[in-house]
């Protein structure tokens, strides 16, 4: 069954993609003038709580621990991590949606959030259940080779190989249902008229892994989070997943210049509070961890994840704007692909 | 190799705050390591964010020493308590806590002591030498198909540890891989057996299963046996093993130094498969299989053997390609993303220093073990001295404790609970709780790389046998399999 793609390029979708793509020039800058904010009635006078639904070693947790040193580092206020894997991020947050609603609990998470919702909207929606504190990573994705490869050396030779191998050739990736990156997938190979096998690994090492030692032939992957194989010259990018070339990959071509005509689906990661808390305390919130991306800390961490190659900030409005673009998106495709949506 | 290792002992221990930092990862690995729930893990996350302020050999240095120390440290409660301290000393339980039982508890820690090190410097020896051309064989012949023939070959010689009969040992087992199926399915992600609970789409955790089926079923067991009269305490030894009782297990000790280093240089493996490898290896060449599960010192040196050998190939992955081979080596590399740097080929290049000094650390880690582990051994024994009125309503806080922060989850402890009925029950019948853990451990590792591998092959089994390293293990398997079958229908072998 083929998409049709265009009507995923939704006015709502246009928000994720589109002003990703309009704001490249403001990656990184700071954008809340405040310096400091009065503590309301004393909060916090304890430790935080952030609840992680990944391990803490993945990207999320790496991300958590970013946040958190920044976060310290500007108001003094610990934040202790409490990481709660399993279940694509469910178990976490079951746990955090069951946790006093006192702005001593916070929660990091990613798009599986509102993809999750989209399928299901029984999960919490992270626009509407929760507050959003900041997105403070937004990225792409891309499809690698192994930078020796000579079986294909870029996008059209390695389309053309895939076609010639009848469904035989394989690309690692996280498959499971509904994620960002089956439904990317769906789209590639609509549009370009191939079949290839996609074989999930849950952990990134065996991932990379498989790419390395040429037990898969390709990779579908963020940047930052394939940098070394990219700076060690193991791995090259053959396709962007965006609209517009970002500066660093220039010489990569984006889906849409292969003649793909479908919006991307961003990876976003975030920090969230309860929307029961108490208003005065999550304006406070708010404040610290908007504040906290601009510290030069977090800002060399997410240099260092190329996180800061597009527009990877957004506020409490901005990121409201996103879950919803990606909830209806997700829900757009999750009904042409057949998907039992509730 | 011999210069760079001398030059990095002596960065090592040149600097007083270094030498400060590398006993307070020995002492921080061996305590964390050895409570239950809590692990090297928590130690090392909560250390993380302070590794900022040391260096970037020093932040990797303390990691490293903290894995190989806290790897060994969980062997001490599984001995003494049947309380592993982590996944990978449960098979160390299996005979550990039976020897302890028997009035043998100085030499079973003993030899656990002798072995990590031995397991330990051997798999860091070998690390020093040749981390860069192993590294590339691994990922180049080893997959989800052989890994998963690797798990289907340690789990053919499970039927025959701990149960009464082999056809018990592999209902056992198969109980086990049930219960591995709970939560999602690791390529699909759909639930599985959750029954709407969310927690459960996590599956069922190591750690609560662990103790549940070791821990609490066998403080049922002895609190049934102190109600009738029948309860006799742990006799108090501290009788090392002999060096003629240890020299006579040198070849289990070699064999569980390959398994352990062949199984944690598969990244995302570990130890955890390796001590299961082990334990499992030693089964299956010995000659007294049915005398594994009661209390044989081959069980706890195998097992200790292959899961502190995992520790130095692990890092082999890690530093050749940047793939770390469990939670602990994915925490290194956030030290070195810390740092600026990215483990990886370049970094034996760009910081050859940070290398050896990590190298050297983890050498001098395994011996530390040999030292500061006989000084505890000979104190922490006298915890045996303590009546069981008072140790088991101490052990079952301590489990609790345990089950319950490794996730945070009440389901956790309810798991936990559950799992001591089900353990005190099938243990009264002659069920192996040995073959559920390893069902329940391996079945997770195994029906993960055999979806993948299944994609990998296009759904098409017969092209397992164009692997040679899969054909040669599947084939293994399948003979002993074999073998089992014949002994249960022909010889009639009572195990146990």
């Amino acid at each position: 069954m083929k998409l049709n793609f265009k009507k995923q390029i939704s006015t709502l979708a246009l928000v994720t993609g589109f002003a990703a793509t309009a704001s490249m020039s403001l990656a990184g800058e700071c954008r809340v003038a405040e310096a400091s904010m009065d503590k309301p009635g004393g909060f916090p006078d304890r430790a935080l709580t952030m609840i992680v639904p990944y391990g803490p070693g993945g990207g999320s947790g790496q991300v958590a621990a970013a946040m958190a040193e920044a976060v310290t580092e500007l108001t003094g206020v610990s934040i202790n991590r409490d990481h709660k894997p399993g279940g694509s991020g469910t178990v976490g947050m079951t746990a955090y949606m069951a946790a006093p609603a006192d702005g001593y609990n916070v929660l990091e998470h990613i798009d599986d959030a509102s993809s999750a919702h989209a399928l299901d909207s029984s999960r919490p929606n992270p626009a509407e259940d929760l507050i959003p504190l900041v997105v403070s990573q937004v990225t792409f994705s891309q499809i690698y080779i192994r930078s020796n490869e000579t079986r294909y050396t870029d996008w059209p030779s390695f389309v053309e190989w895939v076609q010639a191998q009848n469904g035989k050739a394989t690309i690692a990736n996280v498959s499971k249902e509904g994620s960002m990156e089956r439904v990317i997938m769906k789209f590639i190979t609509d549009a370009s008229d191939m079949q290839i096998q996609q074989i999930s690994f849950d952990k990134g090492a065996p991932r990379y892994g498989a790419l390395l030692g040429g037990q898969v032939d390709a990779l579908f992957e963020q940047p930052g989070d394939v940098r070394k194989f990219l700076d060690a010259g193991n791995f090259k990018p053959i396709l962007t997943v965006f609209n517009e070339r970002p500066g660093v990959f220039s010489d990569v071509p984006t889906h849409r210049e292969m003649g793909m005509d479908f919006e991307p689906l961003l990876r976003f990661r975030g920090f969230y509070v309860h929307k029961d808390a108490p208003s005065d305390r999550v304006d406070w919130l708010k404040w610290a961890f908007q504040r906290a991306y601009c510290e030069d800390s977090y800002q060399a961490f997410n240099d260092s994840k190329f996180m800061n190659v597009i527009d990877s900030y957004r506020d409490t409005a901005g990121a409201i704007d996103m879950i919803n673009a990606a909830i209806v998106q997700y829900r757009d495709v999750y009904k042409e692909m057949g998907l039992d949506v509730k | 190799m011999i210069e760079n290792f001398l030059a990095g002992s002596a960065t090592l221990f040149g600097d007083p705050f270094t030498i400060g930092i590398f006993i307070f990862g020995v002492l921080g690995g061996m305590l964390f390591g050895a409570i239950p729930g809590v692990s090297m893990l928590t130690l090392a996350a909560i250390l993380l964010p302070f590794t900022a302020d040391l260096s970037p050999a020093q932040g990797v240095m303390l990691f490293a020493v903290i894995y190989c120390t806290g790897t060994y440290g969980g062997a001490i409660t599984a001995i003494l308590f049947n309380i592993p301290g982590a996944p990978e000393n449960a098979p160390t339980a299996f005979d550990g806590y039976p020897m302890t039982q028997k009035g043998m508890a100085g030499k079973a820690v003993g030899a656990a002591v002798l072995c990590s090190a031995i397991g330990g410097v051997a798999s860091a020896l070998v690390m020093m030498s040749a981390t860069e051309p192993l590294a590339q064989w691994a990922i180049m012949n080893i997959g989800p198909p052989e890994i998963f023939a690797l798990v289907f070959f340690g789990l053919a010689v499970a039927s025959s540890v701990g149960g009464r009969t082999i056809w018990k040992g592999w209902l056992s087992v198969l109980l086990g891989l049930l219960i591995a199926t709970i939560g999602q399915d690791p390529v699909g992600g759909i639930n599985r057996f959750n029954f709407g609970y969310s927690d459960l789409a996590a599956g069922i955790a190591f750690v609560p299963a662990i103790l549940g089926f070791f821990a609490v079923s066998e403080i049922f067991i002895q609190a049934e046996k102190n109600v009738s009269g029948k309860y006799s305490a742990p006799k108090f030894n501290v009788d090392f093993p002999s060096f003629f009782e240890l020299w006579a297990h040198k070849i289990a000790v070699v064999r569980s130094i390959f398994v352990g280093f062949f199984c944690g240089i598969l990244p995302g493996i570990g130890a955890t498969l390796a001590a299961f490898m082990g334990y499992g290896e030693a089964v299956r060449w010995s000659k007294d299989k049915n005398e594994f599960g009661t209390g044989k010192l081959e069980g706890v040196i195998s097992s200790e053997t292959a899961n502190n050998a995992a520790t130095g190939a692990a890092m082999i992955p890690l530093l050749a390609l940047g793939l770390p081979g469990g939670a602990l080596t994915a925490m290194m590399v956030a030290v070195f993303q810390m740092h600026d740097l990215e483990p990886g080929p370049l970094v034996f290049y760009n910081s050859p220093e940070l290398i050896w000094i990590v190298f050297a650390a983890m050498f001098y880690a395994n011996l530390s073990i040999l030292f500061v582990g006989l000084i505890e051994t000979k104190t922490i024994l006298y915890l045996l001295k303590i009546p069981f009125q008072f140790l088991a309503p101490m052990i079952l806080m301590l489990a609790s404790i345990g089950a319950y922060i490794s996730r945070g989850l009440v389901l956790d402890v309810i798991v936990m609970f559950i799992a001591g009925i089900i353990g005190f029950l099938l243990r009264r019948s002659g069920y192996s709780i040995p073959g559920i853990v390893l069902g329940l451990i391996l079945g997770k590792i195994g029906e993960q790389n055999f979806a993948q591998g299944m994609q990998m092959v296009h759904y098409d089994l017969g092209t397992y046998f164009s692997r040679p390293i899969c054909t040669i293990l599947i084939v293994a398997g399948v003979l002993t399999l074999l073998k089992s079958l014949h002994s249960a229908f022909f010889q009639k072998t009572k195990i146990s």
